[in-house]
């Protein structure tokens, strides 16, 4: 094909568009509601998997004192489980620590609420105290947890083998469903911009069969309708990535108003996302384009009358 | 006329359509390079049937059949649109794109062949002019009378100078004085050399045209006249 019939052809293409406002509307809505879901399940799982890896990478638990327990007494329990094989370091975190550590996790704004416990006694009364435990080697972790519950004055660990497995479960119900969101919407969106490109071949039926009888080729005929499918993809990809931008600020900042998240930047996702999305869109419009212009390709010509 | 290869040959066409439809019976016709023809016949007489044949939008159940040195019969699809180049056709019911000016509806064909635009503007101002609508090419088809918009059609036919017009009903659709216009045109068309093929069942434009006659009935080629009167 020459360029200029190439370059004429995506000017057609562009035209469709246009000439067919609403119903580009209509397939560029669905689509960003279809990308929307699928980008909100891969920023999900994006953030589930940092989330993971944080807790995979730390070999860090937290072994806390019985509420009675001296301070003396919780020097003498982190001593023991110093000389364990498989404990690399300890660290001592007294009540008031502790306190100042919830105060953090927390937020300033309930600092009054701690001081208000604390009347009458020692800042951080009501907290054990804790023995921040580092291993040398994750794979004895399960037998080296038992031999600190074994030391005396110890009363619990904070163990996050437990939520990494919760998390892990998590994530895989997160990603089947994601899969499974994704190719029902995928699906969708083909079937609407199939109907679109339908509708706007249905509306130019008269000059496909002009179009025929002058000899235009398969693909002159076929070109105008897979740009404006491709085109209706990438713009309802460039919106989905700008309307998630601010979703998703939006939703961080209510999360971390209640929780301590470091969510993942949405600047470092960014363009794999808009990727993601103008591949969808590109693939649906392809796709879309030529499913629904088949039938009119092999009609000859004069099939269609004009009056 | 009858010298060399025909442009078109029918050899021994036989065309039935799915639904048991005999629509043409053992068809032998040859028609020579400058030839102005016309083919009558009644509604069902297989008129519609040989032109679609021509332009391989049909193929037939027996028989061979040649235009411009193709052979329709197992011609490859791939190939259609490089015979359709060779033609130019013109519909009873006109076939302008309302969306498009005059000057777009005829410049639609060069842009299929992929004609620079300096070819379009020159070739379009000329076939225009040829029909009588140079000062016309920036009006919509609504603009226009039937007879303008079939010479609008007929400016498309032959803006890509081909060898051969088929004309379907071209004036079926227009009032009688412009019939006329419309057959006078196809006539100054053929005589600068352009075969035309004119579908018609207007037996008083063939009478006063006095060209070769081709009468088909049930199918079949019942007259086929040289140069002459029926």
């Amino acid at each position: 094909m020459k360029f200029r019939n190439f370059r004429y052809l995506v000017v057609e293409g562009l035209k469709n568009i246009w000439t067919n406002r609403l119903m580009s509307i209509a397939s560029v809505g669905v689509l960003v509601a279809c990308m929307l879901l699928m980008g909100a399940a891969v920023l999900l799982s994006v953030n589930v998997e940092r989330v993971l890896s944080t807790l995979q990478d730390q070999n860090v638990i937290m072994v806390y004192t019985a509420d009675d327990t001296s301070e003396a007494d919780a020097m003498i329990a982190m001593q023991q489980i110093q000389q364990l094989s498989n404990v690399q370091s300890v660290d001592f975190v007294s009540k008031e620590e502790g306190v100042e550590s919830l105060i953090q996790d927390m937020g300033e704004e309930y600092a009054d609420l701690f001081e208000f416990v604390d009347e009458g006694g020692e800042k951080g009364s009501f907290l054990p105290y804790g023995i921040r435990v580092s291993f040398v080697d994750l794979a004895q972790y399960d037998q080296t947890i038992e031999q600190i519950r074994a030391v005396e004055h110890v009363d619990h660990i904070n163990d996050s083998r437990e939520l990494t497995m919760q998390i892990i479960n998590m994530r895989n119900l997160v990603t089947t469903a994601g899969v499974c969101i994704v190719g029902l919407l995928f699906i969708t969106a083909l079937v609407i911009i199939a109907n679109t490109i339908k509708i706007t071949m249905h509306n130019r039926k008269l000059e496909i069969s002009i179009m025929k009888a002058v000899g235009a080729t398969n693909n002159f005929i076929r070109l105008p309708f897979v740009i404006e499918g491709i085109v209706l993809g990438i713009i309802a990809a460039a919106l989905t990535t700008g309307l998630l931008y601010g979703v998703y600020r939006l939703v961080v900042a209510q999360l971390q108003r209640v929780m301590s998240l470091q969510a993942v930047p949405f600047g470092s996702v960014v363009w794999w996302l808009f990727g993601l999305f103008c591949l969808m869109g590109v693939v649906t419009g392809c796709i879309g384009s030529v499913i629904s212009i088949g039938k009119y390709l092999r009609k000859e010509g004069s099939e269609f009358r004009a009056f | 006329m009858e010298s060399g290869q025909p442009l078109i040959e029918f050899k021994g066409v036989t065309k039935t359509y799915q639904k048991g439809t005999h629509a043409l019976n053992d068809v032998n016709i040859k028609i020579y390079k400058g030839e102005f023809v016309f083919v009558v016949g009644k509604s069902g007489a297989g008129k519609s049937t040989f032109i679609k044949l021509i332009m391989r939008e049909e193929t037939p159940n027996a028989g061979e059949i040649f235009v411009n040195g193709y052979e329709l019969s197992h011609m490859r699809r791939k190939d259609i649109p490089y015979l359709r180049r060779t033609m130019g056709i013109v519909f009873q019911d006109f076939r302008v794109i309302p969306t498009m000016n005059v000057f777009d509806n005829v410049a639609f064909t060069l842009r299929v062949v992929g004609a620079s635009q300096r070819e379009i503007r020159r070739k379009v101002s000329h076939a225009l002019s040829m029909v009588g609508l140079g000062n016309k090419a920036r009006s919509y088809p609504m603009e226009l009378s039937g007879g303008e918009q079939q010479r609008v059609g007929l400016a498309r036919a032959l803006v890509n100078n081909p060898t051969l017009i088929i004309a379907d009903e071209p004036t079926g659709n227009v009032d009688p004085n412009m019939s006329y216009e419309i057959v006078e045109l196809l006539t100054e068309i053929n005589r600068r050399g352009t075969t035309v093929v004119m579908v018609t069942h207007e037996h008083q434009l063939v009478r006063d045209f006095n060209r070769r006659v081709v009468m088909l009935e049930n199918g079949r080629v019942v007259a086929d006249n040289s140069e002459g009167a029926m």
